[in-house]
């Protein structure tokens, strides 16, 4: 069976051997080794398969409980349930799955349950489509979780593995999602380093919430004299109020963990360039080779890699562009949610460019950013 | 090889594509290559339009999704030319000048005067293979075809993978339970497995598949037909 | 639970409300009280925030002097009236969305069995009928076919009465409400007959005009629920406010109800349920 070992113990020190998996099975070699008591499944094209292989690891052994729900909706209550209970526990959805659940999500936060849930992005109705698209990421910014953006599945092992100790942390004890592209990062087959399987995480500690376990282990008595629900009043609207400021500040708390675990909230090639590329996800691979033809051209072009939405590395950014000429930020989506966050943080966001966007399904081409680019540099 | 191949893979739901596509990766793999391997992204119909991709490298290759710009298009049906069963108009779309089309069909598949030109203009190199003919006579089922058409593959492409490394993804694609398949893909790969008994009888039997495809590839010149 | 958790320290005794005291001193938990001892012993509920002469007020407070097990009892509320007294009852309570207590209470269930394997912790919803017969039907029947070991509690008040005197699936038909101005034009839903068909192993229709045996009800959904399968009981609870009637009238209204044969008690109970319920009572004399 499995040995417990520190979290740095599985994420540093370990050896790893590579694997020649797709994103969905990346999700099971992640789950396999992070001791989850229980997960609960849905299906939705493209996370389907990905809950299929954790229904595998529950029959071999690696889970304790495993159950498909009725809809996403029923599930994302599931899991809060189960997490209320004092357990640790995970899911996966993504794009119509995601905002029919939408209102757990908020709840989760609120309820300061450290769930990890996986978002395998798909672009959502109408009119119908499953093609690969992160605008569900957009709505979900406000929602109090942290969020990852995998770029591909040997990111989606580690931010999955990693999420669980970030998470659980009294301090923080807040949902995360680790959000990878649908099909370009669930459906691809690449190599990944995974850890040995006989290793996994420490057990979850569910007298490390910040709130009351719902198990009767604990004083039940009244939570309030004068419950703030449905009541007009200041003590009402002041409890309210700190309670979301206090989700938020738990995100914050959340950022030495998740830069240390993720080795920074962000990343970067060639700082100094006039030209910066950045994005997060699927668009990050396909930056990488836009910038390396850029050179090839004579072009000088830096790339930021967003491994963290939230908390948004803002500093970080505000410092990186600085001296910029040019920030290029190429999206999957329409809107653009991630341009928005950048124009948001920085004084002269003029010099933001919201492009390429590609959305519907189509993969980006290289040509696409290498065109913004150009422009950029004329 | 010291450049990026690309390869696109066309044809119908059940006919294997994505699962060739596996086996190569994993074959190039296992030679010490880098390669990015990925299916058409939809949902899984058999006799639908079905598209793999496999990219393969010796140094790290970051793009991912479809293949846009294909060095060798592997056509797995007739019916993905003659009926248009493909994703993208024409079937050779965005093929690279110099680049290979391997086409499994028993006859030459009538193309027209203005597609004839346009591969003539990009120097493409056209190959036939009969591969379902091939699946059908050495395994009795159409579900080898794309066993067959690898074999082809190493035929026009003989640099890419090594036979021994195929060999091997083919023994861990259908052997253990290492390798994961869709849901329809696994029902698909029941059928394949009790067609064989013993794995070392199936790796056997695909092997003589592979050898018979990379046989049976002739090649179609392009310019004595444009001025026929 | 054990009482231990319970105790208070000496040097806080003094500063320690009341209510909690007398909780600590003269509770419910491990002790064999019911329905027939209200009076006796510190009741879990301190006041409640419902209206005078509500129904949901008197159901709850039978429910919650009829816990088997006090100290090991977590209820699962859904948005509505019912909720609202959650907050100031010693159990613990989780309220998450409107609709959903079926899920919620399905994951909690199976997180409790996990942690306490050799220890019956019961996991019961209490909800209003526009959430379980209305926007969680779904939910509330899939907890029953995935047979969960849970008890489904529906009080039932003909109406969504938080949001202002709705028309609900509950509602009789013609009933002139909110949303109905023309009259309900379809019949009260059959919950009981639906928890029947759909894995529920005991199924109760209750009132809180006859205390004892609306005890007798609870007790053996809760029990039933632990070991054998979902169990379902609804409880009728007039609402004074949306349906305007006195405030002092609510369990004659039950009674007229009950006479009228509007209001129809009644009980299903599986062989197997009935079995265990055999077994159980024959331990219990």
């Amino acid at each position: 069976m499995q040995k417990v070992v520190s979290p740095e113990h599985l994420f540093f020190e370990a050896p790893r051997e590579q694997v020649f998996i797709t994103g969905s099975e990346a999700v099971r070699e992640a789950v396999r080794r992070a001791n989850v008591d229980m997960a609960i499944s849905y299906p939705i094209t493209p996370q389907s398969e990905s809950m299929h292989l954790v229904g595998d690891i529950f029959k071999e052994g690696y889970i304790r409980e495993y159950f498909r729900g009725e809809n996403e909706f029923a599930v994302m209550s599931a899991v809060a349930g189960a997490s209320m209970g004092g357990v640790r526990v995970f899911t996966a959805t993504g794009g119509p799955g995601t905002l029919r659940a939408f209102e757990l999500f908020s709840t989760w936060s609120g309820a300061r349950l450290p769930i990890v849930c996986a978002f395998m992005t798909r672009g959502v109705n109408s009119p119908l489509t499953i093609q690969p698209d992160t605008i569900e990421m957009s709505y979900l910014l406000d929602t109090g979780m942290i969020m990852l953006h995998a770029e591909n599945a040997q990111d989606l092992y580690d931010y999955l593995l990693k999420a669980f100790p970030i998470a659980e942390q009294t301090e923080v004890h807040i949902p995360v999602g680790v959000f990878a592209d649908g099909f370009f990062v669930t459906h691809t087959r690449e190599n990944v380093k995974v850890a040995p399987v006989d290793i996994k995480l420490p057990p979850y500690n569910a007298y490390s919430a910040p709130v009351p376990v719902m198990d009767m282990e604990n004083v039940p008595f009244r939570q309030m004299r004068d419950p703030f629900v449905m009541k007009s009043n200041y003590v009402s609207y002041a409890a309210h109020a700190s309670w979301q400021q206090e989700v938020m500040a738990a995100a914050e708390r959340a950022r030495p963990s998740i830069s240390s675990y993720l080795g920074g909230l962000l990343e970067v090639e060639n700082a100094d360039a006039d030209i910066l590329i950045i994005t997060s996800g699927t668009a990050v691979s396909i930056a990488r080779e836009a910038v390396a033809q850029a050179k090839q051209e004579g072009l000088n072009v830096g790339l930021v890699k967003i491994k963290c939405i939230r908390p948004f590395p803002t500093e970080e950014i505000r410092a990186l562009t600085k001296n910029a000429k040019a920030v290029i930020v190429p999206e999957f989506n329409r809107v653009g949610w991630l341009a928005k966050e950048i124009k948001s943080i920085i004084p002269d966001n003029d010099k933001v460019v919201g492009a390429p966007r590609v959305f519907g399904g189509m993969t980006m081409p290289t040509q696409s950013i290498l065109a913004e680019i150009r422009r950029c540099q004329a | 090889m010291t450049t990026k191949v690309n390869i696109r893979m066309s044809g119908l739901g059940g006919q294997g594509v994505v699962t060739a596509a596996h086996i190569l990766g994993a074959a190039a793999t296992r030679d010490g290559l880098i390669s990015i391997v990925n299916p058409f992204f939809g949902a899984e119909k058999r006799l639908a339009p079905a598209e793999s991709y496999v990219r393969i490298s010796d140094e790290p290759i970051y793009e991912r999704g479809e293949v846009l710009f294909p060095n060798i298009i592997m056509i797995f049906h007739p019916h993905v030319i003659t009926m248009g069963k493909c994703y993208t108009m024409p079937f050779f779309d965005g093929l690279q000048p110099g680049g290979i089309m391997l086409i499994n069909s028993d006859e030459i598949l009538p193309l027209s005067e203005e597609e004839k030109s346009k591969l003539a203009a990009l120097q493409a190199r056209i190959f036939y293979v009969p591969a379902t003919k091939v699946a059908l006579e050495v395994a009795g089922t159409e579900l080898s075809t794309n066993v067959a058409m690898l074999g082809g593959l190493m035929a026009v492409s003989p640099n890419l993978v090594t036979t021994s490394a195929i060999s091997d993804s083919i023994a861990e694609r259908f052997g253990g339970g290492k390798f994961v398949a869709s849901a329809t893909t696994a029902a698909l790969d029941d059928v394949v497995k009790s067609k064989f008994g013993k794995l070392e009888q199936l790796v056997e039997k695909n092997m003589e598949i592979v050898d018979r495809g990379r046989q049976a590839v002739h090649e179609f010149l392009i310019s004595r037909a444009a001025s026929a | 639970m054990t009482k231990n958790i319970l105790k208070m320290s000496p040097a806080f005794a003094d500063i320690i409300p009341a209510e909690y005291r007398e909780l600590v001193d003269n509770g419910p938990y491990g002790r064999d009280v019911g329905v027939a001892e209200l009076g006796t012993f510190k009741e879990l509920l301190e006041e409640h925030p419902l209206c005078a002469g509500c129904g949901l007020a008197l159901a709850l407070r039978i429910f919650l002097a009829s816990l088997p097990a006090p100290e090991d009892t977590i209820v699962v509320g859904s948005t509505g009236c019912s909720s609202l007294v959650f907050p100031q009852a010693a159990v613990q309570n989780i309220h998450s969305l409107f609709g959903n207590q079926n899920s919620v209470a399905s994951g909690l269930k199976r997180a409790l069995k996990l942690r306490f394997p050799d220890k019956d912790k019961d996991v019961i919803v209490v909800a209003g009928d526009g959430a379980t017969a209305d926007i969680g039907l779904d939910m509330v029947m899939h907890s029953w076919f995935r047979r969960e070991n849970i008890t489904t509690i529906m009080l039932d008040n003909e109406a969504y009465a938080n949001t202002g005197g709705q028309e609900s699936g509950m509602s009789q038909q013609g009933t002139v409400l909110y949303m109905a101005p023309k009259g309900k034009n379809f019949p009260k839903i059959s919950m009981p007959e639906l928890a029947r068909e759909a894995g529920c192993v005991y199924v109760a229709v209750g009132t809180p005009a006859q205390p004892r045996k609306l005890e007798k009800m609870l007790k053996r959904a809760i029990i039933l629920a632990r070991h054998v399968g979902p169990t379902y009981v609804q409880i009728m609870t007039p609402c004074p406010t949306n349906y305007k009637f006195k405030n002092n009238e609510t369990v004659n209204r039950l009674k007229g109800l009950e006479k009228d044969g509007v209001f129809k008690p009644r009980e299903y109970i599986t062989a197997e349920a009935q079995e265990a319920l055999n077994r159980l009572e024959e331990v219990s004399k």
